[in-house]
């Protein structure tokens, strides 16, 4: 069979296509600009990535769904060389940033879904059947995009089977549409679809249940239960709860006898076994009540206790040996470091060692459990989330290897205390919102592209588990992945298409394939690829980079690499496409990339890569969790944070649109200490904190409409949620502030309610230099300002 | 005095002091004793129940170190100089102060002539309530765990309502049930097939502090009895959760493939029992209770592998060593019952399953702790749940009939030596004076521990008659030897208790003296011999101690017997010898030391109630009482052991003390049958097959454990029960010798007592010996 395949595309290149396609559209303008003369404004962060210009006719229909849209995939270069030495030439990285999903809930970011299981495939190289394939010989071949094979196309492609009759093609959703999702038949499963299982192993012993962590997961779960997908009725719940022993509950199916849970404890550690052979994973819909009778006596359970081991090491392992036969999520919630039992982790943050060369060493795995464990995990489609309390040290570094690996995340909350209630309300809705999530089972993400590309690494939570395969037990949908594409062979086509395929499991229990597929314009001209880069795409791809760069050599080489990278790309614009000789004092780049040196700046001055001596390790690791995981809107907003300027907004701002309907924020303002005005009023979020700065001469009216106090003394700073008073700008003010969480206006999803502290610049010092370390363009610290940063720039260009 | 005033003597000195001798009267002379063959030995019944003896409510008066024997009537008091001598060591110690008082006509209660057995109430109080530990096994079927269960919920109306209950289950895993905890059902769980140390069941179960929060500041109201109270609880405080609990406990949840045996992790439940008991009741009286319905197939001390195919191990491959698990699994279980015994507490091991459970290599628990054995076929059974009822009987101040923590320390006067105990003990290895040269069962100490000890719990203590250097020491009088046994016991009330028994006979006079052959209780003596040879079997090959037997009985008839030499025609024996040779040919022919129809358990199961036993008891045992019931004569007359007893209109109870039989001869039951007894005019045969029944009850109503019991006719096939036990005097290589056509032909190749007889006769006679 694979000599006939071989056949036929030989009978193929009997008849080849033409080799270079005149341009038929211009590309993109090069509209270079002076970075000094004209100084980066923040609002051009918010324009849409350079138009990708396909030449006409690209898709076999006239859809404007054809081409993917950027909120799924962004490529680097929105026109891509043709040649591995122009790629290398312009300096600039070709990768993509993928997203597969737009938010955490399907109702929210529908996808055309394809039911009648016909999936037409390309034989040789298994690309799908897209918008950009050709047909042949009356519409009975199809012609591969990607590797220019013939193949059939399949009897059942235009029969409509839901109506049974003839359908007509041109409406099929995988001809018109650029991100579809396969209904996938059974060849696509190794097993039968798995039930989506959540296993939570929530830490009991004395810092969880003083902080308040159990009572308020337990609560949380059992208000959650309704909001867990369970569509299918199969969905299936586990609970452990560990201090130095692991607690097994076993509950009773509703109806039973008994209603009572049963505890059984194991506190042999050494190789963690199950107590019972079966009832610790029930299925939601037959014990619903009885978990709610379990989740109600689970917040009084350990309310005595003085237990300070934490075996969660151990009980990974038994939640492991739990849910391996059927895979699914180990969902820790925990305020310790383990101590006891496996994976034991030490206290080895030092003090003194911070800010040097050898805080890189403290980024790393302190035990290698960890990774192997990840890695088995990975193997048994076991996908573990760890959401992190402690008010000590936790080793975030090493904990975080677990989601690393398993396509899961690591959320921290530093010194989280439910006494608080901001934090106890926090935490209750990004864990309400988490259980909610409709997150892929079983899945693995392949990219696929026209021969010549070839995908080179890959950045993100997951298991690579061989050169193209990411593996992911769960798949998230509020996670963007990075794939650097390498150009082996001279493309001679006009047009490039790269397809990601996700192939998973839905919590419903249905096998699915979701297809991007995403053509570019090549070029064989360097301008044209400066013109059409995605400034926001390459930072974050070497967001990526430099977060693998810190855990590998560590920090001071991660900045190093993108200051490089900063000046090299400079350099290279200015020789290459500025006439190299022209000087003048200026910086020339292109208007595109304009925000590209501030952005790297400010990643330079994220938390998680800052030159400091004063940034805790764990706080360290959970930034760099989130700067190689966030969707990237998130992503650019964590590093170059959002600054509104509330007490002048303009009229509108803080008030729906007419149109849409969707509040109007005011104009970004550029994170400068030159922006902020004594009197004023300010809001500063950088998507995980919202910071609201009241100036230092606030007028009474102002403090009294946004805050409802009279004087500014009374103003309480730290975390807290604004007042409701019955007046217009109080309101708009509160508008603003939700609308700036709004996860879905951003196209992406995330589970972040980010706190929201008042700020006052003449209030707690400590705070007030946090919300300062936001303003990415001032000076600070060991950091420099964004001026001193341009012009060390052209000193070296 | 003639032997039945003597008997009679005896029987008195037992009802008073709970002590049977081998011989009344002690040789003076080591070479004397060296000639008696059957040793100086006691079955000594500590606890007797003695309801007219007072409890003293003060503290014993005891003789300087090293002697501490308890002043006693033997005692030489000397009112007028406040000094009173001590009969073991001849020390004289001053009275107390506060017998100042005293006169001849106002002695304290411990010096008068009846006090020879005494006890006192201590002032020390236990260390805590008497502790329960269940270890139920959970893989049986639904009835016989649903029948434990309510045994076992019935059974808390019967502790003391401050009793601590603890329960723990087994099947693949072990389980504590944590049953102070308010919130759920919680358990501990230990895997089946790991063997824990004790540090490590103390850890898992969080009785030690580590793991808990340093610096933790102490809560005040801590529980007086440590961590493990959390397990461990009043009844009458966790009755309802306890009783809960058991109710709701299942069978053990995980799978058992057809050909396998469940995986039951007994060694393991045992010794997180054990460690649990240990952590915080060290030394204070408890009883592990264990209930298991099949053999140990997981972990350390499993006796048989899962494979069904794998029989259980028989006597048969016991004699080959043809066993992959028995010698390591006994280790185990032997490492635990001193660790138990060492600790105070109790082990009992109860099985209900028609097959074995390895009794044989758990025993030493039970043995070396006082603890009780039974083998029954179910816990559905009666035997087992009356058996059951009977271990938390009360005395009149409703007290537990049930002694915890129990030790005993023999002291001699200077001419005997303690030799060794057999019985339900372990040595405390505590040397003195009293201590003698050789060795005979737990031996090289004077005192023992015992732990567990019951109103019947017998042992036997044996003696030998020190080398004395010279003539003795000018006395008035006779001489005499003495022992005093001190038992030290937590008594279910709370109080430790000392029972206090001080025996004095008569030595010998100049060599020959006939009052020694005079004094031979051979009942006593045969049971004395009984425990030498079980205890001897355990150790030695059975054909080793049939010899030793014989011999010892062929020597013993040379050397008291009065025949001419060579002539087995003159062989004479004095009355109180006459019995002995047929207690030996019974003994050699009893389940304790003959194997066939008895299995490992059985054997370990029978041999450990003998060790328990008192006189009277264990002749049952030896050699069964048979009666037979006719319409000829009134009530069950005593008939001999022999096979020429079965007759066919007579009705047999025989009484083997494990089993009660009634036996229908042929006509009867043919009568039975035809239902005679329920018409008019036949109520004579009505009383006749009544009788019997209404005996038998008589015999198990306060028998431990239970018997079994079988009614059976002629030619049935549970008849063998019957012929097994009988002398064969009729079999079919005798013919008809003895009986007539009525008699029951016995097939068997054993002697019978006769030949027996003949053999020990010409043997004696013969001098060789
Ligand atoms: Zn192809
Ligand atoms: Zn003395």
């Amino acid at each position: 069979q694979q000599f006939g395949a071989m056949g036929m595309a030989d009978q193929q290149q009997a008849a080849p296509q033409p080799v270079q396609v005149p341009q038929s559209v211009p590309l993109n303008q090069l509209y270079p600009t002076d970075l000094l003369a004209q100084p980066f404004n923040v609002a051009e962060l918010d324009y849409p990535p350079p138009p990708i210009i396909l030449p006409p006719n690209t898709s076999v229909y006239p859809s404007p769904h054809a081409n993917c849209p950027p909120k799924y995939v962004r490529s680097t270069l929105n026109a891509v060389p043709t040649t591995s030495s122009l790629l290398k030439k312009s300096k600039l990285p070709f990768a993509l940033v993928i997203q597969p999903y737009g938010a955490l809930h399907d109702a929210e970011d529908s996808v055309p879904v394809i039911p009648d299981q016909v999936i037409s495939r390309c034989r040789r190289c298994r690309s799908y059947i897209n918008p950009f394939v050709t047909f042949l010989d009356h519409g009975h071949r199809w012609r591969c995009n990607m590797c220019n094979l013939t193949n059939d196309v399949p009897q059942a492609f235009d029969w409509d089977t839901t109506v049974q009759k003839p359908a007509d093609r041109s409406l099929r959703a995988d001809l018109n549409h650029a991100v579809v999702e396969f209904v996938a038949p059974q060849e696509y499963m190794v097993r039968p679809p798995q039930p989506l299982v959540y296993l939570f192993l929530i830490d009991v012993s004395y810092a969880s249940v003083a902080n308040g962590l159990l009572a308020t997961s337990a609560r949380c779960i059992k208000e959650s239960l309704d909001r867990i997908p369970n569509a299918d009725r199969r969905t299936r719940l586990g609970f452990i709860a560990v201090d130095s022993s692991l607690h097994y509950f076993s509950i009773p199916r509703d109806g039973s006898e008994s209603s009572d849970p049963q505890m059984l404890v194991v506190s042999d550690l050494d190789e963690p076994f199950l107590p019972i052979p079966g009832d610790l994973l029930v299925t939601l819909s037959e014990c619903r009540e009885n978990i709610e009778v379990f989740l109600d006596k689970l917040q009084e359970m350990f309310q005595n206790t003085q237990n300070n081991g934490c075996a969660m090491g151990s009980a990974l392992r038994a939640g492991y040996k739990l849910i391996a036969p059927v895979g699914g999520k180990l969902s820790v919630l925990t305020s310790s470091l383990p101590n006891v039992g496996h994976g034991i982790l030490a206290v080895r943050e030092d003090k003194k060692v911070l800010g040097t060369s050898k805080e890189g060493s403290l980024l790393q795995t302190a035990n290698s459990f960890y990774k192997s464990f990840a890695v088995e995990c990975s193997k048994a489609q076991v996908s573990v989330d760890m959401f992190l309390f402690s008010s000590q040290y936790q080793d975030v570094a090493s904990l975080s290897n677990l989601p690393r690996y398993t396509g899961g995340q690591t959320y921290f909350y530093p010194g989280w205390n439910a006494a608080r209630s901001e934090d106890a309300i926090k935490f209750a809705r990004e864990y309400s919102e988490y259980l909610s999530s409709e997150i892929g089972l079983e899945a693995v993400l392949r990219v696929r592209a026209t021969t010549g590309l070839r995908m080179n690494s890959f950045y993100g939570n997951f298991f690579n588990r061989s050169s193209d395969l990411c593996a992911f037990p769960a798949f998230p949908r509020d996670q963007a992945y990075v794939v650097e594409v390498a150009i082996d062979e001279t493309v001679t086509k006009p047009v490039v298409c790269l397809q990601s395929a996700v192939l998973h499991t839905t919590c419903n229990g249905e096998r699915r394939i979701r297809v991007l597929t995403l053509a570019l314009p090549t070029t064989t001209n360097l301008a044209d690829i400066y013109a059409s880069a995605d400034q926001q795409a390459i930072t974050t791809y070497f967001s990526h980079k430099a977060v693998e760069r810190a855990l590998g050599s560590g920090l001071e080489p991660a900045r190093e690499a993108l200051q490089a990278k900063a000046v090299e790309l400079l350099s290279t614009y200015r020789k290459e496409l500025a006439g190299g000789s022209v000087s003048g004092g200026g910086l020339q780049f292109p208007a595109n990339l304009r925000g590209l040196p501030v952005l790297f700046l400010a990643l330079m001055k994220n938390i998680g890569l800052r030159k400091s001596a004063q940034i805790p390790t764990d706080l360290r690791s959970a930034a760099l969790c989130l700067l190689s995981t966030l969707p990237l809107p998130l992503l650019i907003q964590y590093i170059y944070p959002k600054m509104f300027s509330l007490h002048d907004m303009p009229d509108n701002a803080g008030l729906p649109d007419e149109q849409t309907g969707e509040i109007i924020l005011p104009p970004p303002t550029n994170l400068s200490s030159e922006r902020l005005v004594p009197y004023g009023l300010y809001l500063i979020d950088d998507g995980q904190a919202q910071f609201l700065w009241v100036g230092r001469d606030a007028v009474p009216q102002l403090l009294g409409d946004v805050f409802g106090v009279s004087d500014k003394a009374q103003l309480r700073v730290g975390k807290q949620n604004l007042p409701e008073l019955d007046n217009d700008f109080n309101q708009r003010v509160r508008a603003v502030i939700e609308k700036s969480r709004d996860h879905r206006a951003k196209g992406c999803g995330s589970i972040v309610v980010p706190h929201l502290y008042v700020v006052k610049e003449d209030g707690d010092p400590a705070l007030r230099l946090w919300a300062q370390s936001m303003l990415v363009e001032d000076r600070a610290d060991q950091t420099v300002s964004l001026t001193q940063w341009m012009s060390s720039l052209r000193e070296k260009v | 005095m003639d032997y039945e005033a003597l008997k009679e003597q005896w029987s008195d000195f037992e009802d008073r002091d709970g002590v049977r001798l081998s011989w009344n009267t002690f040789p003076s002379s080591r070479m004397e004793a060296s000639r008696l063959v059957v040793p100086i030995a006691a079955i000594y019944t500590p606890l007797k129940e003695k309801p007219d003896t007072p409890l003293l409510g003060y503290e014993p008066v005891t003789c300087k170190a090293p002697c501490r024997a308890v002043l006693n009537p033997y005692a030489n008091v000397d009112i007028r100089a406040r000094i009173w001598i001590c009969p073991f060591c001849l020390m004289r110690n001053p009275l107390p102060p506060h017998y100042k008082d005293i006169t001849e006509q106002s002695f304290p209660q411990e010096l008068h002539p009846s006090s020879t057995t005494i006890e006192y109430k201590l002032a020390r109080p236990a260390p805590a309530p008497p502790i329960f530990v269940f270890v139920v096994d959970t893989c049986q079927d639904e009835d016989s765990l649903k029948a434990l269960k309510e045994t076992l919920i019935m059974s808390l109306s019967l502790l003391p309502p401050h009793a601590l209950v603890g329960l723990i289950t087994f099947g693949t895993m072990a389980q504590v049930h944590e049953l102070g905890y308010a919130e759920c059902a919680k358990s501990y769980v230990f895997r089946g097939s790991k063997d824990y140390t004790a540090k490590q069941v103390q850890e898992m179960l969080g009785l030690l502090a580590s793991g808990l929060r340093p610096n933790f500041p102490q809560q005040p109201a801590r529980p007086p009895l440590g961590p493990a109270a959390r397990f461990l609880l009043p009844v009458a405080q966790a009755e309802f959760q306890i009783t809960n609990v058991l109710e709701q406990l299942q069978r053990d949840p995980w799978p058992v493939a057809n050909d396998k045996r469940p995986l039951r992790c007994t060694g393991v439940a045992l010794s997180v029992a054990v460690g649990l008991m240990e952590s915080s009741f060290q030394n204070a009286g408890g009883r592990i209770m264990l209930f298991t319905s099949g053999p140990a197939t997981e972990g350390p001390g499993h006796v048989v592998s899962p494979e069904l195919k794998e029989p259980m191990r028989s006597h048969h491959d016991i004699d080959r060593d043809n066993i992959k698990y028995y010698k390591k699994a006994l280790k185990f279980y032997d490492t635990l019952a001193k660790r138990a015994a060492n600790n105070g507490h109790v082990v009992d091991l109860f099985a209900g399953c028609l097959d074995q459970v390895g009794m044989l290599e758990m025993k030493n628990l039970a043995n070396f702790t006082g603890g009780h054995t039974l083998l029954t076929d179910s816990f559905t059974s009666s035997q087992f749940k009356q058996s059951f009822i009977r271990v938390f009987d009360k005395d009149a101040n409703d007290n537990l009939l049930m002694g915890f923590n129990a030790s005993l320390e023999v002291l001699t006067t200077k001419e005997l030596k303690v030799t060794g105990l057999i019985g339900h003990a372990i040595s405390m290895n505590k040397k003195s004076s009293s201590v003698g040269e050789t060795e005979c069962g737990i031996g090289n100490t004077c005192a023992w521990k015992m732990c567990g000890i019951t109103p019947s719990s017998s042992y036997g203590i044996y003696f030998e008659i020190a080398n004395q250097g010279g003539p003795a020491a000018v006395q008035q009088g006779p001489q005499r030897g003495m022992m005093q046994f001190l038992t030290y016991y937590q008594n279910s009330s709370g109080h430790y208790h000392l029972r206090v028994t001080t025996i004095s006979r008569n030595l010998s006079g100049p060599a020959g003296d006939p009052a020694l052959a005079q004094s031979f209780d051979q009942e006593a003596a045969a049971v004395l011999m009984a425990r030498i040879a079980v205890f001897k079997a355990e150790v030695d090959d059975g054909p080793d101690v049939l010899r030793w037997v014989d011999r010892m009985l062929i020597r013993l008839c040379s050397r008291f017997a009065d025949y001419r030499k060579d002539d087995p025609t003159s062989f004479r024996l004095e009355k109180n010898f006459t019995l002995y040779p047929q207690f030996m040919f019974h003994l050699r022919r009893s389940q304790f030391l003959q194997f066939f129809n008895n299995s490992p358990d059985e054997t370990a199961f029978y041999r450990h109630v003998l060790n328990y036993e008192d006189v009277s008891g264990s002749l049952v045992m030896i050699q069964p009482a048979l009666d037979s019931y006719s319409l000829e004569h009134e009530g069950g007359q005593p008939v001999l052991l022999d096979s020429a007893s079965i007759q066919p209109a007579h009705i047999l109870l025989l009484d083997t003390f494990f089993h009660i039989l009634i036996f229908h001869g042929e006509t009867i039951a043919e009568w039975r049958k035809a239902g005679y007894q329920d018409q008019e005019g036949y109520e004579n045969l009505k009383a006749l097959l009544e009788q019997p029944k209404e005996d038998a009850r008589e015999l198990i109503a306060d028998r431990f454990p239970l018997p079994r019991f079988i009614v059976c006719d002629a030619g049935g096939s549970q008849a063998r029960f019957l012929l097994s036990k009988l002398n064969p005097s009729t079999t079919h290589v005798s013919g008809g010798y003895g009986g007539g056509v009525t008699s029951q032909t016995i097939f068997t190749d054993d002697v019978s007592l006769q030949t027996f007889m003949d053999h020990l006769m010409k043997l004696a006679v013969s001098g060789t010996n």
